[in-house]
């Protein structure tokens, strides 16, 4: 009898140990999803962006060229911690097939072209005040930064400040998707 | 003239008529936008918030949200057109329901699973615990019987002793 009760002890334990397990895969496994972006693999959404130099800039228009699509804002901290880097990557990158596109969310002007001053960002940087940018890339915070092969295909996105290393490995990542991919894929 | 003035009072009330007219429908139909946008709003989670759709929250990724809602349901978009561009974007996490598909059915069948074995198990339990009550007292019947029986057993020699 005492043994029975043992038993069942226990497998009331295991029960609630899994129940929880698979409930907290169910709940917190789609958060995995949603880093890694469902518009990976898919074309690129096209946009038009008002540039701080007063210029615009079409994204259909750089195809042909590996792209790199950072979003941010003057008040994100990480932001900060990324610019010399991002800065430093460009000017690495600036004689090879590759853009580098900067899109301010959430800011205002002022603080965005002091922060541009400050952060010397010689590639072109332009404002998204509708949001319709980031919403089309399903950006929910800053930094956010993806990368796009020559074709228009997302290849990758990384959330939070960018590390040593990864820009180089996402680009080339990016570069040799250019060797012949078609577009199968229909990103908006 | 009298015909005349009517016609002239007709004529001004006319514009007045097709203002309101028009003030009406148009209220309408943003009454109607409105009431799309929020219910359409309300089946998103604000991917930024804690447990608040996008209706509710007030973060700007939200806002943002709610304005190109509101943008796609003025061109005319279905709300399962809307829904299935975020999710394209966002993936299912945005749903506040989670479509019942792949490991998400575990959200709908475990709150069943757990009534029904949870109910078993309570059922289990108060039958167990009747039947331990019910042997506890037909034990204690048992004991008492032999403990009432000396307890005569002494008062009748103790009454015998005095009569004695």
């Amino acid at each position: 009898m005492k043994l029975l009760s043992l038993i069942t002890k226990i497998a009331i334990f295991v029960a609630i140990v899994l129940m929880i397990g698979i409930l907290g895969y169910a709940i917190f496994g789609n958060r995995v999803l949603l880093k890694k972006s469902p518009l990976i693999g898919t074309n690129a959404p096209d946009f038009t962006v008002d540039l701080f130099n007063g210029s615009n800039l079409k994204l259909s228009e750089l195809r042909g060229k590996a792209l790199l699509l950072n979003f941010w804002s003057s008040w994100c901290i990480p932001c900060r911690d990324e610019a010399p880097l991002l800065e430093a990557s460009w000017l690495k990158y600036r004689n090879k097939p590759v853009v580098f596109v900067g899109v301010n969310i959430w800011d205002d002007d002022s603080n965005a072209l002091t922060y541009l001053k400050k952060y010397g960002s010689g590639y072109p940087n332009g404002k998204d005040p509708t949001g319709e940018i980031l919403v089309d890339y399903g950006v929910s915070g800053v930094p956010e930064t993806f990368f796009i092969d020559p074709s228009g295909k997302i290849t990758d996105k990384y959330t939070g400040p960018l590390i040593d290393g990864i820009i180089d490995i996402f680009l080339e990542k990016a570069l040799l998707n250019s060797n012949g991919n078609s577009l199968n894929k229909n990103g908006g | 003239m009298c015909k005349l003035s009517h016609l002239t009072k007709l004529l001004y009330l006319l514009p007045i008529l097709l203002l309101s007219l028009i003030t009406g429908i148009n209220n309408s139909i943003s009454e109607n936008i409105d009431d799309q946008v929020s219910e359409i709003s309300s089946l998103l989670m604000c991917p930024v918030c804690q447990g608040q759709s996008v209706a509710e929250s007030n973060s700007d990724l939200a806002k943002d949200m709610r304005s190109i809602i509101r943008k796609k349901v003025q061109e005319g978009e279905s709300q399962e057109e809307i829904i299935s561009y975020f999710v394209n974007r966002y993936g299912d996490s945005i749903l506040g329901s989670p479509p019942a598909k792949g490991v998400n059915w575990l959200l709908w069948l475990l709150p069943l699973f757990s009534l029904i074995f949870g109910g078993l198990g309570m059922g289990l339990f108060i039958y167990r615990s009747r039947e331990t009550r019910i042997r506890n007292k037909n034990l204690s019947d048992e004991k008492s019987i032999p403990n009432e029986t000396e307890y005569f057993d002494k008062i009748d020699k103790d009454l015998k002793d005095i009569e004695s």
